[in-house]
C-alpha cells in the first residue's frame, strides 16, 4: 500500500524532526559558558534588594537545578526532559514572571500568531497561485506579462523593507492603521474582532505581499511549462473548453510542486512572521521571543523555540498529508 | 470524399517561413483507412494538423481548404473554417501511444466528458461512455481508474474508445502504436479496424511501419518533402508502385525466403528551407533525368485511381 507508507513515512520524518529539534534546546543551554542559574539569582538578589536570605537563595538554587532539569545525571536529565516537554508541554515557570509557567504564556501567544500566519499564508498563497496560473495560460497578453511584471518587482524586496515602507505608507504618512497592535482585553465580542482585524491587516498584508513573488513567479513558469504538456494539447484537440483546460488540467498540474515549495518554504515565511510581531508590536510568539531574549528569561526562550519548531513542522506535515490528496499518484500507487 | 484543395501551410520560426505541407491538391475517399508514409520530416503530422484544422501559432493555412464532404449543423458543407466545431463529434484524433496523452490527476472518465459544449446530463453520457467501452471488449471500470493504474496498453484502447466514441466521419491517427510492443501494437490496430469496418468512418493513418500500412490500409498516401508523390489502392501501391520512392520505401520491407542484400533507403530528403527545383525527389533518383532537374512533375492519374508526381512513372 503506497499511501499507508506515504504517511508512515511523512508522520516518521515529523517526529524525527520534532525529537532532534528538542534534543538541541536540551542541550543548547548545557554548551553555554555562563551557568545561567548563578547569572539569575544575582539578578534576582538584585530586584529584591539585599532582602533575600542565604535559605531562600539555597532553596532558589536547587529548585532552578530542579527547574532546569539539571539533577542528576545527564541521562536522567534528557529523559526527563523529554516527558516533560512531549508528555505535559511543560517548559517549566517563566524566570522573568516567576512562577507563572512558560507554557501559559505560550498559549495566550500561539493563536495570535498561528491566526496571523495561517491567514497571511493562505491568502498569499491562493492568490498568488492564481495570478500566476492567469500570467502564465494567459502569457501573449499584455495583462499577464503585467501580472508578472508585479511578481517580478515585489520578489526580491527583501522582508524589512517592504514591511517597513508600508507601515511608513499606511500608518504614518497616510494612517489609516494603526502603527503598533493594541488590542483590549476582555471576552470576544464583535466589537473585539473588528479591533483584532484592523490591527492584524497591515502586518498580514506584509506577509502576504512577501510572500506573492515567489508564488506568482513560480506558477507562472510551472503553469507556463505545463501548458505544452501532451494532456493540455489533446484536452484542446478535444475542444475542451479554455476555463476547464486551465483549472482542471494545468492548475490541478502545476499546482502540486507549490503545495510542496510550500511545505519547504514554511519555515522562511515563520521566521517573517516572528519579524512582523516585533514590527508591529504583535502579541505572538515572535514578540513573545524576543521578551524573553530581552529579559534573559532561558525557560521562556526555549520554550517559544520548542514551539516554533513544533509549529512549522506540524504545518508542513499537514501540507505533506493534504499532497496525496491532490496527487492520485500518491493515492493509488 | 475529403477534399484537399491546393494546401500549402506554412510555419512562422526565427528563420524565416518553410512550408512544410507544399501544394497538396487530392481528394481523399471516405469510408477508408488511408495510410500516410514518407521518410520523417516530410510533413505528415503537419498536412493531420491542417485537416484537423488545428491551425495556431506558428502553423499558419497559407493557401488552400479542406472540404470534409460531409453537411454540418447549419446545413452547409463542413470546411476549414468550421471544422473547429466539429472536433470530436465528427473529427476526432488519436494521439501518439504514451502516457502524455491524459491528464494524471483526473479521472479518465471526466477526460471523457470534458469535450466542449456543455455535457448536459453527465450521468447519461457517461452511461453510454460505459456501454461503448464494454462494447469493445474493454473492461468499463478502466474509465474509474487514474491514467497510470492503466497499462500502456490499455490506456491506448481508451483513447481509441475516446476517438471513436462519437462515431466521427474521421478518424486522425498520428502514429498511435509507435510507444507499445508489438502485440500490444497489433490488438490496438485490430480494435481500430474492428471500428472502423463497422462505421465505416475515414482513418488517416500516419506510421512509419510499412508493414503496418500494408495490413490496415485501403489507401496509401506518399509523402516526400511536403508533397504528395503517390497515392493510390494499397495493394497497387505496394506491388505495382508508379514512383520510385515508393519503390525505395517498399523495397525496404522484408519478405520471406528474400535473401538479397537490402538496399535500404539511401541519401537524405532536400531541405524545404532550400529553394527547391524540378522534382524534390530528383537528387536520389535513379531514374532522374534532365527534366526531372528543371520542371517539377504534376500529380497525374496514371491508372484509374493511381496517382503519381514521376516524369518517368511508365518506367518505374
Ligand atoms: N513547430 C514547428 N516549427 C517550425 N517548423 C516545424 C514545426 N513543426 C514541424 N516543423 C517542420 O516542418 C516539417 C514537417 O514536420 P512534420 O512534423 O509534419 O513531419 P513528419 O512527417 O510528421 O515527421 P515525423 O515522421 O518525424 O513525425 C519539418 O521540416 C519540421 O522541421
Ligand atoms: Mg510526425
Amino acid at each position: 500500500m503506497g499511501l499507508i507508507q506515504y504517511i508512515v513515512s511523512r508522520v516518521g520524518a515529523y517526529l524525527i524532526v520534532l525529537f532532534v529539534g528538542v534534543t538541541i534546546t536540551f542541550f543548547l543551554p548545557r554548551l553555554m559558558p555562563s551557568d545561567p542559574i548563578e547569572g539569575y539569582i544575582a539578578q534576582m538578589q538584585n530586584q529584591a534588594g539585599q532582602s533575600m536570605n542565604p535559605e531562600t537563595i539555597e532553596e532558589l538554587r536547587t529548585s532552578m537545578r530542579k527547574l532546569y532539569g539539571l539533577e542528576g545525571s545527564i541521562v536522567d536529565q534528557y529523559v526527563d526532559y523529554i516527558k516533560r516537554v512531549f508528555i505535559s508541554f511543560d517548559f517549566g515557570p517563566s524566570l522573568a514572571s516567576y512562577p507563572k509557567p512558560v507554557s501559559e504564556f505560550i498559549f495566550t501567544a500561539l493563536p495570535w500568531t498561528l491566526g496571523l500566519l495561517g491567514t497571511a499564508l493562505v491568502v498569499s498563497w491562493l492568490i498568488g497561485n492564481i495570478i500566476g496560473l492567469v500570467a502564465g495560460f494567459y502569457h501573449n497578453s499584455r495583462w499577464a506579462t503585467l501580472l508578472e511584471i508585479f511578481g517580478v518587482i515585489l520578489y526580491p524586496i527583501p522582508y524589512y523593507i517592504l514591511a517597513l515602507v508600508l507601515i511608513l505608507l499606511f500608518a504614518y504618512i497616510w494612517p489609516i492603521f494603526p502603527l503598533s497592535t493594541t488590542i483590549l482585553p476582555g471576552p470576544i465580542t464583535w466589537e473585539k474582532i473588528n479591533s483584532i482585524i484592523y490591527n492584524s491587516f497591515l502586518p498580514a498584508l506584509t506577509l502576504v505581499l512577501a510572500g506573492f513573488g515567489w508564488n506568482i513567479l513560480g506558477m507562472k513558469a510551472l503553469s507556463f511549462a505545463n501548458k505544452e504538456e501532451g494532456y493540455v494539447t489533446f484536452a484542446r484537440l478535444k475542444g475542451t473548453p479554455s476555463r476547464t483546460i486551465m483549472f482542471s488540467y494545468v492548475f490541478r498540474n502545476s499546482i502540486l510542486p507549490q503545495i510542496t515549495a510550500l511545505a519547504l518554504s514554511i519555515g522562511g515565511v515563520f521566521n517573517g512572521a516572528l519579524l512582523t510581531e516585533i514590527l508591529f508590536s504583535y502579541p505572538g510568539l515572535g514578540l513573545l521571543m524576543r521578551t524573553a531574549i530581552g529579559s534573559g528569561d532561558f525557560n521562556l526562550l526555549y520554550g517559544t523555540i520548542i514551539m516554533s519548531i513544533v509549529s512549522v513542522a506540524t504545518a508542513a506535515l499537514i501540507i505533506d498529508l493534504v499532497y496525496p490528496l491532490l496527487d492520485p499518484r500518491i493515492r493509488f500507487r | 470524399m475529403i477534399k484537399l484543395n491546393n494546401l500549402v501551410a506554412t510555419y512562422t520560426t526565427e528563420r524565416g517561413q518553410v512550408n512544410a505541407v507544399d501544394g497538396i491538391n487530392i481528394a481523399l475517399p471516405s469510408g477508408k483507412i488511408i495510410g500516410i508514409a514518407g521518410e520523417s520530416g516530410c510533413g505528415k503530422s503537419t498536412l493531420l494538423k491542417v485537416i484537423y484544422g488545428d491551425l495556431i501559432y506558428p502553423l499558419a493555412l497559407t493557401s488552400g481548404n479542406v472540404e470534409y464532404g460531409f453537411t454540418g449543423d447549419r446545413g452547409t458543407e463542413v470546411t476549414t473554417r468550421d471544422i473547429k466545431e466539429y472536433w470530436f463529434r465528427r473529427i476526432s484524433y488519436i494521439p501518439q501511444a504514451s502516457m502524455s496523452s491524459l491528464n494524471p490527476v483526473i479521472r479518465i472518465r471526466r477526460q471523457f466528458v470534458d469535450f466542449q459544449g456543455n455535457v448536459v446530463d453527465e450521468a447519461k453520457i457517461l452511461a453510454e461512455v460505459r456501454e461503448y467501452v464494454r462494447s469493445l471488449d474493454l473492461p468499463a471500470e478502466a474509465i474509474d481508474a487514474y491514467p497510470h493504474q492503466l497499462s500502456g496498453g490499455m490506456r491506448q484502447r481508451i483513447m481509441v474508445a475516446m476517438g471513436t466514441f462519437f462515431k466521427p466521419d474521421i478518424i486522425l491517427a498520428d502514429e498511435p502504436t509507435t510507444a507499445l510492443d508489438v502485440v500490444v501494437q497489433k490488438s490496438i490496430l485490430m480494435l481500430l479496424m474492428d471500428i472502423q469496418e463497422q462505421m465505416e468512418n475515414t482513418i488517416l493513418f500516419v506510421s512509419h511501419d510499412m508493414g503496418v500500412h500494408y495490413q490496415l490500409t485501403h489507401k496509401m498516401l506518399i509523402m516526400y518533402a511536403a508533397k504528395v508523390v503517390e497515392f493510390g489502392d494499397s495493394e497497387d501501391v505496394f506491388s505495382t508502385s508508379l514512383h520510385p520512392y515508393t519503390k525505395m520505401l517498399t523495397d525496404s520491407l522484408p519478405t520471406i525466403g528474400d535473401d538479397h542484400i537490402r538496399e535500404g533507403v539511401s541519401g537524405r530528403p532536400p531541405s524545404l528551407w532550400d529553394e527547391l527545383v524540378g522534382c524534390r525527389f530528383a537528387a536520389r533518383c535513379p531514374l532522374a533525368t534532365e527534366i526531372c532537374r528543371q520542371q517539377e512533375p504534376a500529380l497525374l492519374e496514371h491508372k484509374p485511381g493511381h496517382f503519381s508526381a514521376c516524369h518517368h512513372a511508365d518506367q518505374v
